[in-house]
């Protein structure tokens, strides 16, 4: 019993190894040019093995895609949760993506570089938006809530969420090719009052 | 010698009280009043105008599909140029015809049976009203109270399936009519042009007509003997008649509401003038031989009220025949007729069961600033004065004590719902 | 069993459908209308005034008006005295439950134990003995059948607002044609076709307002839905709601999910189905496929 609870154990986190080392990868070097036996090769297992975990590369970025999306989906869900004002919550989603971009920037890095650019990698299996559906519930939550308690104008949703995300990804995308001037964090309080005074009730 | 009785009138759509005059032994005066309102109108103002497709049916739980298609007709209005395929308005057609036919079913032998002691089976009645029901929901999804008449056509898609449904029950409805009403072939029917063939026939209507006849009431009830229709289709056309005179041509500038007091109705007059409308109105204009007959014999009486709405189910049911016969499914049941103006007026005009029903809206800014609706019953039992009086009073007045009232009375149909809206 | 109907004020809708129902002629052999609107009754309106005895079932149809007169009694003195009079009391269409369109034409108004959802105490000792039979109009089934389960002291469970739960259980949207649209998130719906649902854009309430519609049928052959029009959501204590053509939403999200739905899983198996673009929901349901 105590054995196969182990080898369980055991798997995960082998597999919890491979995630983590194909994201930095991928996110460093892209997709195609990133190989599996190179993943491999970097945890020390064999290719074998390691297809034991992922029947294929693109099936692996697509477990990469959606635990990012899992992981903060969750983080904006505490946000969701709470009683904040909607303009304080915008401050701490921002916070949480930029904290993400600083602490974890190969997650941030594989949404934008991976992710949004080879589409083609997750037509099969991630089609539309299911690999990031945790994220985007959060989001669609957020706006929710915000129209109905008649502090963001109702519009189009997806105006306001390329506004929102398409303006945090471009930040964290100049700020990874080292063009901003000053700390990311040191703009969240502005970005945080452009999105909100985009998103109000006029 | 002079006496006032107020009497209620009960068995109607909703209920209404006369106050009869009496001096000495005849009704000297009568005053119809009707005790409650619902105020639809006050209650569309405001709203967006699509709503009025929810609400108006509910104005009425017998003729409520007439206020919807009067809605619709209005709503449509307000378009400068809009599309409906034909296949849309011959369905709009049939269902408004399915109504008509049903309460012409309902009244005659619900009201008008009752009041001359002639017994029919209940099922006389319930299973034409069942049938007509089944006929409207196949094509509108519900009756009573659909919505499925909207701008640009309807709202659902109909298949053959739906279509032989209808067809079914139309010939056993056109059986029934046959079986019970009058034994007598359709088509000659239409055409007869004398009340003793009429006679001479079994069933429900010839019983009726005789009865009345041997009861010595066939010039009761008679009016001002001036008509109006408003509506026109491959059915009726519109126009007015004074007598057996004709003008075809209105004009809705000459319409006229006015309060009657200690009543929630509105009276409604043409040029100053009150006019029946309904079934012998129409009749009338259209100069059908049977009715036209009644009429040169007994005048705008009961008889030829009553005659008048009979005869209006065969030639119904021919009209719905042809227009089922002649749809065209492959049309498109919705042409999509972009938003609404935000300014605009309309008007929907309908032949309803009772006569013609008036819609007339006023959008602004988006919404319904103003709904009217003017319904057959205000024509009819609208109150005037001594010197001008309604259709229905004058209807009234010089009737002696033992004359049938309560029958003149609703030979006219009275829907109190409608009336006070 | 003996039937007394009193109508408020009414369309009379509810009379008329339940002429409609199909085994009427058999059904109406266990009832006795001491007054009914439309058919021939024991007594008259006026004997019912005076006072009469023996009623057992106390039929309330439309709204109830502040100082409402009938004819020459207020009508609240009717009601009183036949409420006390009656084992149950059945409320009949929306109007007499809670107030319905013609709520909205006066004040005062109201439906017998409710305003919209607010629980009024005018007629507070009727309450356990009332049923309600919200609807416009109410389905004569539903009529019938609770008048007939009643007549037979069958056990009747009630939802919260005294619905009958054999028919007030269900939502309008089971047994609706256009479910698949809504299951995989098909969001496009146009008028005059068979496909589509109208929850999207076109304000169909049939997800959360309960209700038989769609599977007794109307007139057992349709429903409104079935027909392409929108559940207007007449069942309910909000009925009308403003806009009945148009879905309320939020950025593009629904404002009201389907009943006791979580926006969460909702969003989430919403954005699963969408993603899945399946093609027989694309086409036309009788497109010609080449067999």
């Amino acid at each position: 019993m105590s054995s196969t609870t182990e080898r369980v154990d055991r798997k995960a986190k082998k597999r919890e190894k491979i995630v983590r080392t194909a994201l930095k990868l991928f996110a460093k070097q892209g997709f195609y040019t990133t190989t599996i036996p190179e993943i491999a090769g970097k945890i020390g297992m064999s290719v074998g093995n390691l297809y034991n975990y992922f029947s294929s590369k693109e099936i692996l970025a697509q477990e990469i895609i959606r635990e990012i999306s899992a992981y903060l989906g969750s983080r904006i869900r505490e946000v969701n949760d709470s009683d904040l004002h909607v303009r304080e919550k915008i401050r701490r989603i921002v916070s949480i993506y930029f904290e993400t971009a600083r602490n974890e920037p190969e997650m941030i890095d594989f949404f934008l570089r991976v992710y949004l650019s080879n589409r083609e990698v997750f037509h099969e299996g991630c089609e539309g938006m299911i690999c990031v559906n945790e994220f985007v519930t959060e989001i669609m939550i957020f706006f929710d809530d915000g129209v109905a308690n008649g502090e963001l104008k109702n519009q189009d949703f997806f105006s306001a969420f390329g506004l929102f995300m398409g303006y945090l990804g471009g930040m964290v995308f100049l700020n990874g090719e080292r063009i901003l001037p000053r700390r990311l964090e040191s703009y969240i309080d502005d970005i945080s009052e452009n999105i909100y005074n985009a998103l109000k009730v006029p | 010698m002079a006496e006032v009785r107020l009497e209620l009138i009960e068995k109607i759509e909703g209920e209404a009280q006369v106050r009869y005059h009496y001096e000495k032994d005849h009704i000297d005066f009568a005053e119809i009043l009707f005790l409650t309102g619902r105020g639809i109108e006050r209650i569309l103002e405001g709203r967006d105008p699509w709503d009025a497709l929810a609400i108006n049916p509910r104005v009425c739980g017998i003729c409520g599909h007439a206020h919807l298609i009067a809605t619709v007709r209005a709503l449509e209005d307000c378009y400068d140029d809009l599309q409906v395929s034909a296949k849309a308005k011959q369905i709009r057609e049939l269902t408004l015809a399915f109504e008509v036919l049903q309460n012409h079913f309902k009244w005659f032998y619900l009201t008008i049976l009752p009041l001359l002691e002639l017994k029919a089976p209940m099922e006389r009645v319930l299973e034409p009203s069942r049938l007509l029901g089944e006929m409207i929901a196949l094509l509108a999804g519900q009756y009573p109270h659909n919505s499925y008449a909207i701008p640009g056509g309807i709202s659902g898609e109909i298949t053959p399936v739906e279509l032989l449904g209808v067809r079914e029950r139309h010939q056993r409805i056109r059986k029934h009519f046959q079986e019970s009403v009058i034994h007598v072939d359709l088509e000659q029917f239409v055409r007869c042009d004398r009340i003793e063939t009429m006679l001479e026939r079994e069933g429900d209507l010839p019983r009726a007509m005789q009865r009345i006849l041997d009861w010595g009431w066939e010039r009761l009830g008679r009016s001002h003997d001036r008509f109006i229709v408003f509506g026109s289709n491959d059915l009726f056309e519109a126009g007015k008649s004074i007598g057996t005179r004709l003008r075809r041509h209105l004009d809705l500038r000459y319409l006229q509401e006015s309060p009657i007091q200690g009543s929630r109705a509105r009276r409604v007059l043409y040029r100053g003038r009150s006019y029946e409308t309904g079934p012998l109105a129409r009749a009338m204009l259209l100069k059908t031989p049977l009715t036209r007959e009644a009429h040169r014999r007994y005048g705008d009486s009961l008889f030829s009220r009553i005659l008048a709405r009979v005869c209006e189910i065969p030639r119904l049911l021919r009209y719905t025949e042809s227009l089922i016969g002649s749809i065209d499914l492959s049309e498109p049941a919705w042409v999509d007729p972009g938003p609404l103006p935000v300014e605009a007026e309309g008007v929907g005009i309908v032949e309803a069961a009772r006569g013609s029903l008036i819609h007339q809206v006023r959008v602004g800014e988006g919404k319904i600033q103003k709904y009217r609706i003017v319904t057959p019953t205000q024509w009819n039992l609208g109150n005037g004065s001594r010197e001008d009086p309604g259709v229905a009073q004058a209807a009234l007045i010089g009737l002696r004590r033992g004359d049938p009232a309560e029958l003149v009375f609703k030979s006219f149909d009275v829907c109190s719902v409608c009336t006070t809206k | 069993m003996r039937l007394l109907w009193l109508s408020a004020l009414a369309c009379n809708g509810n009379a008329h459908s339940l002429l409609n129902y199909p085994g009427f002629q058999e059904w109406q052999e266990d009832f006795h209308w001491l007054y009914h609107p439309l058919l021939p009754s024991r007594y008259t309106f006026p004997e019912i005034e005076k006072g009469i005895e023996g009623v057992e079932v106390l039929i309330v149809d439309g709204t109830l008006e502040e100082g409402l007169i009938k004819n020459r009694l207020p009508y609240r003195e009717l009601l009183l005295r036949y409420g006390d009079q009656a084992e149950r009391i059945v409320t009949v269409g929306t109007c007499a439950t809670f107030g319905g369109i013609f709520a909205q034409g006066g004040g005062g108004r109201s439906g017998l134990h409710f305003e919209g959802d607010e629980h009024l105490k005018g007629y507070e000792r009727f309450w356990e003995k009332t049923v309600s039979l919200p609807g416009c109009p109410v389905q004569p089934e539903v009529l019938a059948g609770t008048l007939s389960i009643i007549r037979r002291r069958d056990p009747l469970p009630l939802d919260t607002l005294h619905r009958p739960k054999y028919f007030y259980a269900y939502t309008i949207h089971d047994g609706c044609t256009r479910n698949e649209y809504f299951e995989y998130k098909i969001d496009e719906h146009h008028f005059g076709t068979l496909e589509g649902c109208m929850f999207y854009d076109h304000g169909c309430q049939g997800t959360f307002t309960h209700g038989s519609c769609n599977k007794i049928l109307w007139n057992g052959v349709n429903s409104k839905t079935r027909a392409g029009t929108p559940c207007l959501g007449c069942t309910e204590p909000d009925f009308p709601r403003e806009g009945l053509w148009r879905t309320p939403k939020h950025m593009g999200i629904p404002a009201r999910m389907p009943l006791g739905v979580p926006r969460r899983a909702y969003l989430g198996l919403a954005g699963i189905a969408k993603a899945f673009r399946i093609e027989r929901f694309t086409r036309p349901l009788m497109e010609d496929e080449g067999g």
